[in-house]
């Protein structure tokens, strides 16, 4: 097994626990973890993928992953803030169900 | 001059933008009038451009495709970038009025605003799928800013849940994209079609692009964040919501399936998009008639117009190519007409809750009239753009002989006069409907003046669509039946 | 074999460290993992040829990203200082099956992918074919200004409207309370900021220049210059403000600004939009947007409209 495949592997099992993650979890901090372990294993599955061109990396799917990067962290950013400005106002940071009728003003 | 002129078209509101955020407040107008007021002059050079010599193509930097990112405007990118050029412009003339420069969220709303305009310019000239991931990220980004401005915690949640749920979206595209290169070598939507051969990973690909974008476009059933994010998002933030930016995502799937893969066989996949369009019409207007909240009807009934882009697939002709664009121009008028309006109502009552409205047609005659137009065109009656737009897609279904989905667009009409009328039976017919609305506060004359443009814009659109439905033929991809 | 071994290694830890993160018994306990597992990451990506990667992992993924969380999780517990005790998990009774499938998608997308024809890459193959003659070394360079400037213009873009969008929903009324914790004038921290800042300046600059010919860039020299940034607003050098700042909001803009206008500019001597005039124009670019990236995630990390300079005797 060469190390492409184990990334690879690697890459399925983290895809699978931020999933889990994502569902399970209730406090929104949580939920942007498991988005960007989403979001890692996705990279690393487009950085392990990527076929060699004469002996050196391809330099195309990694400048995409550093702006899927950047972006990411820009993301989280303002999921964060928007985390700690839900909580200002409700007290709680998490997006339960209960206490969301459709028809509130 | 055409390529300068879309350079500006882009570049302009991104300038506009920095301005709104580097200079005083002071300044403020005038940056939003720079990057906002030229742009229709500016898009007459390429249209002019492309209705003599058809698409046209820049390689951005000078280096062209597969090393580098283009930019292709055909006629329907063109007919897409008008539609948000006039759009935009129509709802900043609201948008003056509820955020005019030194009113609280103004200095926020504006950068927010112009930035999402360029983003738009920008996802609707781009021919490079990896690009288009870029320019998604910042329309999604300032679209969410946009709605959780005024930091009530409705938007708030609906913001945060659209956020979660534009990441995964945007992931799953982005996956798609990487599986796509490793297949082809390139990023580059218009060199797919001859690179990409239909095996399973490449249909894969395609498939997951695609279901990133049904998200974002809040089809049926994955819908569920949208009409709480357009419910309770300031009026001309709704209203861009719902007129453009779930558009766009749709857009992008036409382009993937009619441009990226055109050879494919594809008729099962075609038929189960139609079946999603068919549950969303349906679920979306039954969705609407229990609604209490005038916002939430019109944010459900856009659950519900979106369904009809989705029939486009399995009717896959010329006839239902023009419907389909021809909707998402006149329901992009019309739903915006219809949030400006709603957004008016709120503004001067302080609730859009339905039981509230009885009566209100006398104190706000314009938003009133503004929003019956703006439902008119969407039922489909004659003569508004709606009704034009519902009747090729009859027409289209009738040629292809889908007598399913004739019927489906039938009931699609008179779902959406359904949860229309029970809302103006309420305003106009309410027996109480000599409410006391004494405490009303006055609408600014621009604000009702921008609806009322849109309503008007939605019903003339059923009596200028032949130069329209011209320019869609002329931008169809080869080898699409009649 | 050695390799391999470091390999499984790594991907041990990745997974360990993202169960824990997600599943830690305390929020905290679950940012401090989630930074180490970007320092995983970051390895990893050393692994994988990808050495522009593990730098920006390491300075963006792992360094910014838990800093910002770790200061969101601090005004959290300002508002409630018990995070955690009142939320019920949504029900879950799908979630393993789920995952577990969604797991396995991208298992088998993965292997069938390393598995498949290896396709010319084209755009890659003309990415080093036309490197020689740009005068730049880095190849991810080359892409992201050069052959691809648009995405990194679009993308500091979404950073700027990330920043705004931030300042859009963060309440105004808080902001004056100080981010510092400790004294901030006790004799040693002075001594320590007059070693640190200049250093990792001086680290900031390198990785910028050398993003040129090898590793670095705009992106990981503005993370590191962010993090100086950071160490000064945490002792109180720089303060939270809500006032309008010329200076802030033009570093600010400076990195979008100057890379519209460069790259507008040859539309006026008929070469093509964003074709940039000669490696002066990278290199200005690139210090520009290190200034504009570094100013952007201090004020994330602030949480604020603008900054100002905090005086201590």
């Amino acid at each position: 097994m060469d190390s492409a495949t184990l990334y690879v592997l690697a890459a399925a099992v983290l895809f699978g626990i931020g999933v889990h993650g994502l569902i399970v979890s209730a406090h929104l901090m949580r939920k942007l973890f498991a988005i960007n372990i989403m979001g890692s294993s996705i990279f690393i599955l487009l950085v392990a993928t990527a076929t060699p061109i004469s002996g050196q990396a391809d330099p195309i799917p990694q400048a995409l992953v550093l702006t899927g990067i950047v972006i990411a962290v820009s993301a989280t950013a303002f999921g964060l803030a928007l985390m700690v400005r839900m909580s200002q106002e409700t007290g709680k940071a998490t997006l339960a169900v209960e206490d969301e009728p459709e028809n509130d003003d | 001059m055409t390529t300068e002129a879309l350079a500006l078209i882009v570049f302009l509101p991104l300038l506009a933008a920095a301005g709104a955020v580097v200079l005083p407040t002071a300044w403020l107008g005038l940056s939003i009038r720079v990057g906002l007021m030229p742009l229709p002059l500016l898009l007459l050079i390429p249209t002019l451009e492309v209705l003599e010599n058809g698409a046209y193509r820049i390689a951005l930097a000078g280096h062209s495709a597969p090393l580098g990112i283009a930019w292709q405007l055909d006629p329907l990118s063109l007919l897409m970038l008008w539609l948000n050029v006039g759009m935009t412009l129509l709802i900043s003339l609201h948008a003056n009025c509820s955020f005019r420069p030194g009113q609280p969220h103004a200095h926020r709303f504006w950068p927010l605003w112009l930035l999402l305009f360029a983003g738009m310019n920008a996802l609707l000239l781009s021919a490079d799928l990896f690009n288009i991931y870029v320019t998604l990220e910042l329309v999604t980004l300032t679209a969410i800013g946009l709605i959780a401005l005024e930091g009530k915690p409705p938007a708030l949640r609906a913001a945060m849940r659209y956020l979660l749920l534009a990441l995964l979206a945007s992931l799953l595209y982005l996956l798609g994209v990487g599986l796509i290169y490793g297949q082809t070598g390139v990023l580059d939507l218009y060199l797919l079609a001859e690179r990409l051969a239909p095996g399973w990973l490449s249909v894969t690909a395609i498939a997951l692009m695609i279901v990133g974008l049904l998200i974002k476009a809040a089809i049926f059933p994955l819908h569920a964040w949208l009409p709480a994010a357009h419910g309770n998002a300031p009026g001309p933030v709704s209203a861009i919501l719902s007129a453009m930016v779930v558009k766009v995502s749709i857009y992008l799937i036409w382009r993937l399936w009619f441009w990226g893969v055109p050879e494919w066989d594809l008729d099962r996949a075609a038929l189960l998009l139609g079946v999603l369009g068919g549950m969303a019409i349906v679920y979306g207007s039954l969705a609407a008639l229990v609604q209490q909240r005038l916002k939430l009807i019109i944010a459900y009934s856009t659950v519900a117009q979106l369904g009809y882009l989705l029939l486009l697939f399995p009717l896959a002709s010329t006839l239902a190519f023009q419907a389909a664009s021809y909707h998402l121009l006149s329901h992009g008028m019309a739903k915006a007409a219809m949030f400006l309006a709603a957004a008016n109502i709120l503004r001067s009552l302080g609730t859009d809750r339905l039981r509230h409205l009885a009566g209100i047609d006398q104190r706000l005659p314009l938003d009133v009239f503004a929003l019956a137009l703006g439902g008119v065109s969407i039922m489909g009656l004659p003569p508004s753009g709606g009704f034009l737009a519902k009747w090729l897609f009859l027409e289209a279904a009738w040629s292809a002989r889908a007598w399913s989905w004739l019927i489906l667009i039938a009931l699609g009409g008179l779902l959406a006069a359904a949860y229309l009328f029970r809302v103006l039976a309420v305003v106009c017919l309410h027996p109480r409907r000599r409410g006391n609305h004494r405490h009303l506060k006055r609408t600014p004359d621009t604000a009702s003046l921008a609806a009322m443009l849109l309503a008007v814009g939605a019903i003339i659109a059923g009596f200028t669509s032949a130069p329209i439905l011209d320019l869609v033929e002329a931008g169809l991809p080869p080898g699409l039946p009649r | 074999m050695i390799g391999l071994a470091l390999d499984l290694l790594i991907i041990v830890s990745l997974i360990g460290l993202a169960i824990q993160s997600i599943n830690a018994a305390s929020l905290f306990r679950g940012i401090l993992h989630f930074v180490v597992l970007g320092l995983a990451m970051s390895l990893a990506w050393a692994r994988l040829d990808a050495p522009d990667l593990a730098m920006a992992e390491a300075a963006i993924g792992a360094g910014v990203t838990g800093a910002l969380m770790m200061i969101a999780y601090r005004r959290l517990i300002e508002i409630q200082p018990d995070q955690e005790s009142s939320l019920r998990p949504p029900p879950s009774r799908l979630a393993v099956p789920i995952a577990l499938a969604a797991g396995a998608l991208v298992g088998v997308i993965g292997l069938a992918a390393i598995q498949a024809e290896p396709m010319p890459a084209l755009a890659g193959t003309a990415v080093l074919e036309n490197l020689g003659s740009t005068g730049l070394g880095n190849p991810i360079t080359g892409v992201l200004l050069l052959f691809r400037g648009f995405d990194t213009l679009l993308e500091i873009t979404v950073l700027l409207a990330a920043l705004l969008s931030a300042q859009a929903v963060t309440r105004q009324v808080d902001l004056d309370q100080s981010l510092t914790t400790q004294d901030p004038d006790t004799p040693l921290v002075g001594a320590l900021l007059a070693i640190v800042v200049p250093l990792t300046v001086l680290v900031s600059v390198h990785l910028l220049k050398a993003g040129g010919q090898e590793t670095g860039g705009a992106f990981q020299a503005g993370a590191v210059l962010a993090a100086c940034g950071v160490l000064l607003v945490l002792t109180g050098r720089l303060g939270a403000s809500r006032q309008y700042s010329p200076l802030v909001n033009t570093g600010l803009l400076v990195g979008l600004l100057s890379f519209i206008l460069i790259g507008l500019a040859p539309l006026l001597w008929g070469q093509p939009l964003l074709a940039l005039p000669g490696l002066w124009a990278i290199y200005w670019i690139e210090s520009a947007m290190m200034i504009s990236i570094a100013l952007t995630l201090v004020l994330l990390f602030a949480g604020a409209g603008s900054l100002k300079r905090r005086d201590h005797g």
